[in-house]
């Protein structure tokens, strides 16, 4: 899932990304976010999120887990 | 501790949802507290450029926003060992001189009211999924990179 100027840079909000049963190594968002092609390194400005937790880019991902990249936050 | 945190689509009246909330914690048998910190955010008429602000569109995760405030409000809270908390937030379109935020923080003293409250609202601009996207008066539009200074 993408939200707001990175989902409008990138032109989709939301994909589902099949699991590969016969993948051998987990893989995690910022591995995703090249398979993407999003834009640039996945880098501290960008967020991650795993189940609408905030979680690090290196959080092997398993069948069923929602994503979110989360660009910077202007809340309040 | 009493806890309430709101996401509104419509534009909320900050002294009416405090009022409500002063009565709902008497109608429950809460007793009042010693001290209350309250802080009111309101859309700024001008853009970050400096040009006209016509409205501020604010976006959120549905489902993480309501359950991060949560967990900041309860964080914050505990940590301050304070009585009660109130924290509204507006998404949708906003328009200049509405309420974006409202946070309301009993305590017994001043000190932990006060600091909880500015804690929460520190969190909340930075730690709870939300993005700004200012409307021009002209037209244009841009989303935020980031909040104004303290």
């Amino acid at each position: 899932m993408l939200f707001a100027g990175l989902r409008e840079q990138v032109g989709w909000a939301e994909q589902q990304w099949p699991a590969d049963p016969n993948c051998t190594s987990e893989i995690t968002p910022r591995q995703l976010w090249l398979n993407l092609k999003l834009p640039g390194d996945l880098g501290p400005q960008v967020r991650v999120a795993i189940n609408r937790q905030f979680a690090d880019a290196d959080t092997p991902l398993k069948p069923g887990d929602e994503l979110a990249f989360l660009p910077p936050i202007s809340g309040g | 501790m009493q806890l309430r945190v709101d996401l509104h689509s419509t534009n909320f009246e900050p002294l009416v949802a405090l009022a409500r909330w002063q009565e709902e914690r008497q109608q429950s048998g809460i007793s009042n507290n010693a001290a209350e910190a309250v802080f009111v955010g309101r859309v700024r008429g001008v853009a970050a450029d400096g040009s006209e602000l016509e409205a501020l569109e604010l976006e959120h995760y549905p489902g993480m926003t309501e359950q991060q405030l949560e967990r900041l409000a309860l964080d914050c809270c505990h940590r301050h060992g304070v009585n009660s908390c109130l924290a509204k937030h507006r998404i949708g379109r906003v328009l200049p001189g509405e309420a974006i935020v409202l946070v309301a923080i009993g305590a017994d003293r001043r000190g932990p009211a006060q600091r909880c409250c500015q804690e929460l609202l520190e969190a909340l601009k930075h730690d709870a999924p939300f993005w700004k996207r200012e409307w021009r008066a002209n037209g244009s539009s841009e989303w935020l990179s980031g909040n104004t200074p303290l």
